[in-house]
Parts: structure tokens; C-alpha cells; sequence
């Protein structure tokens, strides 16, 4: 078991050390380097030589790389330009309303999603599947940020019922106020998560509705709410659960989309605030966070893979 | 006609493509819309006989800057497209034809691209290259690029062991000649509707990253722009935010339904597995 994660972990390898390469590098592509952003426009020459010399920008390339990996993964990805606090503490500040935004998208994303799915695979280009695979397309065609508006358009400005500007507020501390706050945002980046699980979903039930052993149920005159319930739902989770590892990429992104919408303080408002204050250690943290996000996921979604699935051998 | 009621979601697409198509390329050269013609008597009006949509926050005739931002919109999602397709398609054609280590070498490439969410690393690279039209198409592109490589590699994988293929190398037709004029030709049905589908994908993406205030720079007008600030007049100005929208939307939806459908109709036709293909995890 623990080999396997290994191996995982393993093939991830040159896409976490490609994709830091590229991260890194962005602050050398920046027009007048990262150091006039840093000691501003009136610096002496000597302050310019002292920031170089502290930030080690003097040393080879591939060393300066190597130093800025190494802090990285170890969670230390400097301080923020614009108030000098750590990066990590910056992002970690932001991490519990990211992931209440997520959770609860999920939530409205499978309930909406899952029933999608099923109705419309069962009956494959029927009319109803015609009607519900249009819900996908509209769910992930629909932009997110004109839903939030028009939600924001119908509850707060029509209706009074809540409000425009999401705060965060943990669930635990204030269940309603959180809530109100929370609800907008879950549903629109909710409306648009169920696309992408209705889409797949159906796939990975077709899939299995194919099967030989879903061809013996039936003829063993097993009720069709059983074939379904026991035996394809099953399997076509199966195919989901990777599915999910693999789409936590536009999640993501939907979030910090949706963030925009609702000024809901998570980490893709962070993101597009130290973009704002060219703010370059910041950027650069945030992105990595998010792809060592991605690849924690997908481990975890190999492992638990695998655990679910006895046929694949992880020894 | 009998294609149309067969297929009447796609045909409504169309029909809607062809009216913004016309609006922004034709339009402006017979009716007096300027997008930049700012008029301080009315800022924020609701929609009037004289401004359908309404104006904006100097006074500017919205329906005029969606019309011109529609043009903005799918000339940098073409290009978008384009930048996607020439990179993207030899590099799945490559991996898929050779294998081995090339494959190994260029698929963990498009898997980087892969896994930063496409708007995250449109916004990094524009933070550093600056914001312009030029710009939001580039990075636009490069996300594009995961798309056309696996869908052409996938294709060329299922057709590379067929007889045709072996007996042009049999024959000693160079690996190009194989790859370029056997290959190739026979593998762009589904190539062509990523095509379509990466459209829509480019002009929703396009007007996200204006939307978040790092797309094509303002005055020009830009459908992302235009809800971006539409938004701070939802009690003034509710109609400012929502017109621009459901001309966005209908646009990503009208090309994802024609690429669908397309889809469908070359999968009938060939037996090939065009949209399974693209409902693969991307």
C-alpha cells in the first residue's frame, strides 16, 4: 500500500517539479525583475544591491530554483510584498472559507447532478435524456459569474432576502448566519459542479449498463431498482471517484470565479488581489498551493481507488 | 431544411451565430453605432426606443458595445483556438504515432497544463506578460492546448494498428508521409468538433478573465468587462449587467449545442466515438 502511494507520488513527480519550474520562473519573465518591484522606483543602487544579495538572486539560476522548491514544499513561499507577512499565513487565513464554499458546492452539485444522471442514462436519447443532458450543457454553459449576478439580482436586490456581499462566517459558529452567507455562492458554483458530475456520471453509467452481469441480473428477474441500485450505481462510482480527482482543476477555478462574484474572502480572491498589487511572492504561493492541492487529490483519489476496488493491485 | 428540424437546437445556434456574426461585422459599417460615444445626459438609463439595451456609466450605448465586444470576443477566441489547434494537434499526432518515450515525455507536458485549472494559469501568465487582447488570446490558447493534443492522440492511437497505416509503412512511406497524409485525414472529425467546442470554452474563458479584471483592457469594449461593471449598478442599473449576459451566454451555448451535434452526426455516420471521445476527463 504504501508502495503504491509511492509510485503515485512518484509519477506525479515531473508535473509538480515542471509546474514549480514554470511557477518560479514567472518572476523572471516579469518586465524590470522582481527586485524593482520589491525596493520600488526611487532606490539607490546600493539598496538594489542589498535586496539582490538578501533575496540570493546573485547565486546560479538552478541553485536559486532549487532553494525556493525546497522552502516551498516545506510551506515557506516568503513573505508578501505588500505587508511583508508570510505567504503561508496569508493563504492559510483564507483556506476554511475555500473550503465551506467547496463542500457546500459539492452538496448542491451532486444533489442536483446525481438524479440528472441517472434519470437520463436509464433511458439513453430519449426525450428525457435530450431534456437532461441540455441541463449539463446549460449548467457548464451558463457563466458563473452572470448566474451570481442574476441570483444576486433576484435575492438581494428583488427580494431583500439575503445579502449581495457574501462574508464568510464558519458554519459551526453560526449555522444561519453562515447560511446566508454561504447559500448564493454554494449554488451557483454548485449549478455549474453539477454539470460536470451529471456529464460524467451518465458516461460511467452507460458504461456499466453494457455489462454482462447487468444483462444476468435482469434475466434473473431482479428488479430494476435493484440492478440500478445494487450492482451499476456501484460500479459507476467507480470510474466517478477518479473523475472527481481529475476535475478538481476547473472546481477550482470555478471558485475563484464565483469568489469574484460575491467579494467572499477565500483564496481566489487572494489570488486575483496579489495580481492586482503585482504582489509576486503571493501569486506565486497561491499557485502552488493550488497544485499541490491537485496532486494531494489525486493520490488520495488513486489510493482511495484502489481501496475501493479490490481488483487493482497496489502491493 | 430537413437537417434543421432534425436537428433544431443546433439549427437555433446557428441561426443565433449568424445574427451576431452579421451584427458585428456588418452592422457597424450601416447604422450609427459608436461604443465609445459617451453621452453625460444619460448615464444609466434602463432600455429606451433609442438605446435598446440601455447605457452605461458615461452614457455610452450598451447594445453598440456588445455588438463591438462580440467582435473582440470571437476574434480572440479564434485565435485562441487556432494558437490550441497548431500546437495541440501535433503534439497528440506525435505522442500517438510514435509512442515510447515521445509520448511519455510530450502527455506529461500537457498533464502541467493539465493541472493548474486553465483561468488560474491564464491569470498567472497575464500578470506577467501585462494585460492586452494579445495576451488573453495567448494564454487562452495555451490552456487549449491539452484538449487537441489528447483528442488527436486518442484518435491516432485507435487508427496507428489499422491496415491502411501498416501498409504505407510497409511500403516505405516516411513516418511524416504516414503520419501527415494517412493518419491525419482520417482523424479529423472529432478534431473538428474540439474545434467548435473550444469556442465557446475560449469566449466563456475570455470573458471570465475580463470579468476578474485581467482580459483585454478597457475602453475597448468586452462582454467580461461590461458585467464586470454592470455589477456595481445592480440597484441603478439592473438591465446593464443581465443584456450583456444573456447575449454571452447564448453565444457559448449556441456553439457547444452545434459542436455536440456535429459531434453526433459524424458518429453516426463513421461509427467513431466523437463525443465519448470528448467527455473524456480533460
Amino acid at each position: 500500500m504504501i508502495g503504491f502511494v509511492l509510485r503515485r507520488l512518484a509519477q506525479l513527480l515531473p508535473v509538480l517539479l515542471l509546474a514549480s519550474l514554470g511557477i518560479w520562473a514567472m518572476v523572471y519573465a516579469v518586465p524590470g525583475s522582481p527586485v524593482g518591484a520589491l525596493v520600488g522606483e526611487n532606490a539607490t543602487p546600493e539598496q538594489i544591491q542589498a535586496t539582490i544579495i538578501r533575496l540570493g538572486l546573485d547565486r546560479p539560476m538552478l541553485l536559486q530554483y532549487w532553494s525556493w522548491l525546497h522552502h516551498a514544499l516545506a510551506g515557506d513561499f516568503g513573505l508578501s510584498i505588500q505587508n511583508r507577512e508570510p505567504v503561508l499565513d496569508l493563504i492559510l487565513q483564507r483556506i476554511p472559507a475555500t473550503i465551506q464554499l467547496g463542500l457546500s458546492a459539492s452538496v448542491v452539485g451532486l444533489v442536483l447532478g446525481v438524479p440528472v444522471a441517472l434519470a437520463s442514462a436509464l433511458k439513453p436519447r430519449g426525450w428525457l435524456d435530450r431534456m437532461l443532458s441540455g441541463w449539463s450543457a446549460l449548467a457548464l454553459g451558463v457563466p458563473t459569474f452572470w448566474l451570481g449576478i442574476l441570483l444576486i439580482l433576484l435575492f438581494a436586490v428583488r427580494l431583500h432576502w439575503l445579502p449581495s456581499v457574501s462574508a464568510y462566517v464558519p458554519v459551526l459558529q453560526d449555522p444561519l448566519g453562515a447560511l446566508r452567507n454561504t447559500v448564493l455562492p454554494a449554488l451557483t458554483l454548485g449549478v455549474y459542479v453539477s454539470g460536470i458530475f451529471a456529464r460524467f456520471l451518465r458516461a460511467a453509467l452507460l458504461g456499466e449498463l453494457r455489462a454482462d452481469y447487468v444483462r444476468t441480473a435482469r434475466s434473473k428477474g431482479l428488479r430494476e431498482r435493484d440492478v440500478i441500485g445494487r450492482h451499476v450505481l456501484r460500479n459507476a462510482l467507480l470510474p466517478f471517484v477518479t473523475i472527481v480527482g481529475l476535475m478538481t482543476a476547473s472546481f477550482i477555478g470555478g471558485a475563484v470565479v464565483t469568489e469574484a462574484v460575491f467579494t467572499y474572502p477565500g483564496l481566489g480572491r487572494l489570488l486575483i488581489q496579489a495580481i492586482d498589487a503585482r504582489d509576486y511572492p503571493l501569486i506565486q504561493g497561491c499557485i502552488m498551493f493550488v497544485l499541490l492541492i491537485y496532486i494531494g487529490i489525486n493520490v488520495l483519489v488513486d489510493v482511495l481507488y484502489a481501496y475501493i476496488d479490490p481488483r487493482i493491485d497496489y502491493g | 431544411m430537413r437537417l434543421a428540424l432534425k436537428y433544431p437546437g443546433a439549427a437555433l445556434g446557428i441561426a443565433f451565430l449568424a445574427i451576431v456574426l452579421l451584427a458585428s461585422f456588418v452592422a457597424p459599417l450601416i447604422l450609427p453605432l459608436d461604443p465609445l460615444a459617451q453621452d453625460f445626459t444619460a448615464t444609466l438609463d434602463p432600455p429606451t426606443a433609442a438605446h435598446w439595451f440601455g447605457t452605461d456609466e458615461l452614457g455610452r450605448d450598451i447594445l453598440a458595445r456588445v455588438i463591438a465586444g462580440a467582435r473582440t470576443s470571437l476574434t480572440t477566441a479564434a485565435g485562441a483556438v487556432a494558437i490550441a489547434g497548431i500546437v495541440g494537434v501535433p503534439i497528440g499526432l506525435i505522442a500517438g504515432f510514435f509512442g515510447g518515450w515521445r509520448d511519455a515525455v510530450l502527455m506529461r507536458l500537457v498533464d502541467v497544463l493539465l493541472a493548474l485549472p486553465g483561468i488560474l494559469f491564464a491569470m498567472a501568465l497575464i500578470a506577467v506578460i501585462g494585460r492586452s487582447q494579445m495576451a488573453a488570446l495567448v494564454a487562452v490558447g495555451i490552456t487549449g492546448i491539452p484538449g487537441f493534443a489528447r483528442i488527436t492522440r486518442a484518435q491516432v492511437l485507435a487508427l496507428r494498428r489499422l491496415d491502411f497505416v501498416l501498409a504505407v509503412e510497409a511500403m516505405g512511406g516516411s513516418a511524416s508521409y504516414a503520419m501527415f497524409r494517412t493518419v491525419l485525414p482520417n482523424a479529423w472529425s472529432p478534431i473538428l468538433v474540439q474545434v467548435v467546442i473550444l469556442t465557446s470554452v475560449a469566449i466563456l474563458l475570455e470573458a471570465a478573465l475580463a470579468f476578474l479584471g485581467v482580459g483585454i483592457p478597457p475602453p475597448a469594449p468586452s462582454w467580461g468587462d461590461m458585467l464586470r461593471t454592470g455589477k456595481a449598478y445592480l440597484y441603478e442599473a439592473p438591465t446593464y449587467a443581465v443584456l450583456p449576459g444573456i447575449v454571452l451566454t447564448l453565444t457559448i451555448l449556441s456553439l457547444d449545442t452545434i459542436g455536440r451535434t456535429l459531434g453526433r452526426v459524424l458518429e453516426d455516420r463513421q461509427g467513431a466515438h466523437v463525443v465519448a471521445a470528448l467527455d473524456e476527463p480533460a
